[in-house]
């Protein structure tokens, strides 16, 4: 008796059917409310929501996050609250959630889903159907998302990341093409002879080199990539670190170091180098676009003076460390049904596609179909970024992204190879401890 | 009327409880004992625990033995990891305690104001470190430094100074964080040392003709000799599981030249997800630290 009244109690009566069909032709009518009121099931009425995330360097990106987050929570009944942290302080507060518990929602870094593997829920469905919608996901995300072949967060793409340079001082510098990033292709030796021309000037160049997770790496591993260096073999068999090559592109660094970059660098992590930018100390750095979206709203004049250019090509050519970032839902979890209905309805084009337009290009397309959206397309500035993913290959290369690889990464190696190698001025040496410390992560 | 008899036995035999001294000494003990149980000695043997095992972030994994640690003995960033902790622990304790007692000297005197000064100069000490080493990390901040701004200004550099990214500019500047931090404690421990020397002895000895150095030297120095052995000891164990401080400055970089047991035990357990790994640096710590514990004991026995 009670199993069929509980049946009876799953299914929806005529009454309830028209009661909800009247109700939910109300709301879109009031705007399009459809998906934010339905599609959550009544059982995770009345729960509770917690999604841990990292900081946004594009305001308007976090407010309409949070924004959304909130809508849904009372359109559900679901108490849903949105932590943003700052970047190097997001990996430890996840690593207590899955020891501890109290979060329902992370946001992984490109490696983190290797490195909690076996905490996160397995969410292939809802990836696949997003990435389906979206005309196929981008390679970058395919090489770097799925774990095993499974999908253990939703890849919601990464944030751009490449060259952020002042027009007017590398045109003085000899720059070709200086006045239109989408023109000007360098390669690292030339970047560098116009980083001595502009410190020379008073303008040098800068770059982080500290412990941070955002631009030192971005930086390191496509210069290391260029150069002929990588981590690891294609069957993560043998170390590929110290080769003839890569020494020799970190001698050329180090020179161009002393010649072209504001040398305090080593201890710059992913902020510095936007304030420095901003307040005209450095003529060019590699960041994300949030420098000239910031320079847009406080230093209209500045930011008509920012463009953007593509990495330069090294001898074994032009590569971005590119890896998604995904929301994935923590297996303790006491709310895996809400965080499911959540991220389902997140991931709609409405609420998605609002999302990654208000930033305008800060964030790269994860599927294919916003390759050509129209965001690229309005300001020119911002359309070198547009090609950043063709380019972009995962921490670990050549080898597979996996456990060892974020933990190399997790412990800055190529980083600190960089940062040591530009204090004690010895390529050969510091490239050397690299390897050595690879050799420890990778067990061969 | 059964039941009567049974309360006022039971309250018999509590007042005989409570009145016994070893009883009651036990009662008196138990919820102190209780916390150190829960938020001490079980995090420290699930640490020990931790050590002997593969385990990860998110898994508990299988014992290896001291794997862990003799790992460790191999891989150069531990080794740089345990010079910088013995420089930032024992290099900065006797600026600490010297700066600290010329602090004391001055505070007891009398002069105007003297408590509220004394409390002022309390304030690294009190101020959250997490707070105060903000301040200092906009102090030392690599391009907008008012130090490096005012010297420049004055044509004293040209280069901006790289406080926290130069090998041994970072050291020292993290070495001087942490005494500006350490300064009021030793200043105000000395000047409780201070106050209990007896004026008569000071009085006697100038009657003899020694010296305000002499009787420095022969009254003052041996009268706190103790109170600063026990104030640099604290210091230095304090000093050895600091965190908060490398961590907000430089988070163990440039190139690991500032890590110490804690931000190492912190990258590699919570970053790098290798828990196991990250126990057993922070314990490395634990015999070096039980050392000075023991000096300590020892000392305070003695007296």
């Amino acid at each position: 008796m009670k199993d069929k009244k509980r049946e009876r109690r799953g299914k929806i009566s005529r009454r309830e059917f028209l009661k909800a069909g009247v109700v939910g032709l109300g709301m879109a009518a009031m705007g399009g409310l459809t998906e934010k009121a339905f599609g959550a099931p009544a059982v995770i009425k009345g729960t509770k929501l917690t999604i841990l995330q990292g900081t946004y360097f594009i305001a308007p990106g976090q407010d309409l996050y949070k924004k959304q987050a909130l809508e849904w929570g009372q359109a559900n009944g679901v108490q849903v609250s949105a932590d943003f942290l700052n970047w190097p302080d997001l990996q430890p507060k996840i690593a207590a959630a899955i020891q501890g518990g109290g979060v329902d929602i992370v946001e992984l870094w490109p490696g983190w889903n290797y490195l909690y593997e076996k905490s996160l829920v397995d969410v292939t469905d809802m990836a696949q159907e997003f990435g389906k919608r979206g005309g196929g996901f981008e390679p970058y995300v395919l090489n770097s998302a799925p774990v095993k072949g499974r999908f253990l967060g939703i890849p919601h793409g990464y944030n751009n990341n490449s060259i952020n340079y002042r027009i007017s001082w590398l045109k003085e510098a000899g720059c070709p093409n200086a006045e239109d990033g989408n023109k000007v292709e360098l390669t690292w030796d030339q970047y560098h002879a116009i980083a001595k021309k502009c410190k020379a000037a008073g303008h040098p160049f800068g770059q982080a080199l500290g412990h941070s997770t955002g631009d030192p790496p971005g930086f390191c591993y496509p210069y290391m990539w260029a150069h002929g260096g990588m981590e690891v073999s294609k069957d993560g068999k043998s170390i590929q670190f110290n080769k003839p090559e890569f020494v020799d592109g970190m001698r050329k660094f180090i020179q161009a170091w002393k010649d072209g970059y504001d040398e305090t660098g080593t201890s710059w992590d992913d902020s510095n180098n936007n304030r420095a930018f901003l307040s005209g100390q450095i003529a060019s750095t590699v960041n994300a676009s949030s420098i000239y979206f910031a320079a847009k709203k406080d230093k209209p004049e500045l930011a008509k003076d920012i463009h953007h250019m593509l990495f330069p090509k090294g001898p074994a050519g032009r590569f971005y460390w590119l890896e998604s970032r995904t929301f994935a839902i923590l297996k303790n979890s006491k709310n895996i049904a809400g965080a499911k209905e959540f991220l389902k309805w997140w991931f709609q084009d409405k609420q998605y596609g609002d999302w990654w337009r208000i930033q305008e290009g800060y964030m790269l397309q994860p599927v294919k179909k916003y390759y050509n959206d129209p965001t690229w397309f309005k300001d020119p500035k911002m359309s070198p970024f547009r090609e950043e993913p063709k380019y972009g290959i995962n921490q670990g290369y050549a080898g597979p992204p996996n456990q060892r690889a974020a933990l190399a990464w997790s412990k800055y190696i190529v980083v600190d190879t960089f940062a040591k190698a530009v204090q004690s001025g010895d390529a050969k040496a510091s490239i050397e401890w690299g390897a050595e410390q690879l050799k420890r992560i990778y067990r061969v | 009327m059964g039941s009567e008899t049974v309360k006022s036995r039971g309250g018999r035999s509590l007042r005989r409880l409570l009145d016994r001294e070893s009883s009651l000494g036990i009662i008196l003990m138990l919820p102190g004992a209780l916390l150190l149980i829960i938020f001490m000695a079980y995090p420290f043997f699930l640490g020990i625990w931790l050590s002997l095992t593969d385990s990860v972030i998110g898994e508990m994994g299988d014992f290896i033995g001291f794997r862990n640690y003799t790992d460790l003995l191999g891989d150069s960033i531990f080794h740089q990891t345990a010079r910088n902790t013995l420089i930032y622990a024992l290099v900065t304790v006797p600026f600490k305690a010297m700066l600290g007692l010329g602090l004391a000297m001055v505070l007891s005197n009398r002069m105007r104001f003297s408590n509220p000064i004394r409390a002022a100069v309390m304030m690294p000490w009190i101020v959250p470190t997490a707070l105060s080493t903000l301040g200092w990390f906009m102090i030392l901040d690599p391009v907008f430094s008012p130090i490096s701004w005012l010297l420049r200004s004055l044509g004293v550099i040209k280069q901006n100074i790289n406080f926290l990214g130069d090998p041994i500019l970072a050291i020292s500047s993290v070495c001087l964080v942490n005494i500006w931090r350490g300064i009021p404690f030793f200043g105000i421990t000395i000047l409780a040392g201070l106050q209990a020397v007896p004026q008569e002895l000071h009085e006697a000895a100038a009657i003899d003709g020694a010296n305000a150095w002499h009787r420095f030297i022969h009254i003052t120095i041996p009268t706190i000799r103790g109170v600063v052995l026990i104030a640099a000891l604290l210091s230095i164990i304090w000093t050895f599981a600091d965190f908060q401080l490398i961590y907000i400055l430089t988070k163990g970089g440039p190139a690991n030249t500032t890590h110490i047991f804690g931000t190492y035990a912190y990258q590699i357990g919570l970053s790098a997800t290798d828990i196991g790994q990250g126990a057993a640096i922070a314990l490395y710590m634990f015999p070096i630290l039980a050392v000075f514990a023991i000096l300590l004991l020892m000392y305070l026995r003695r007296d």
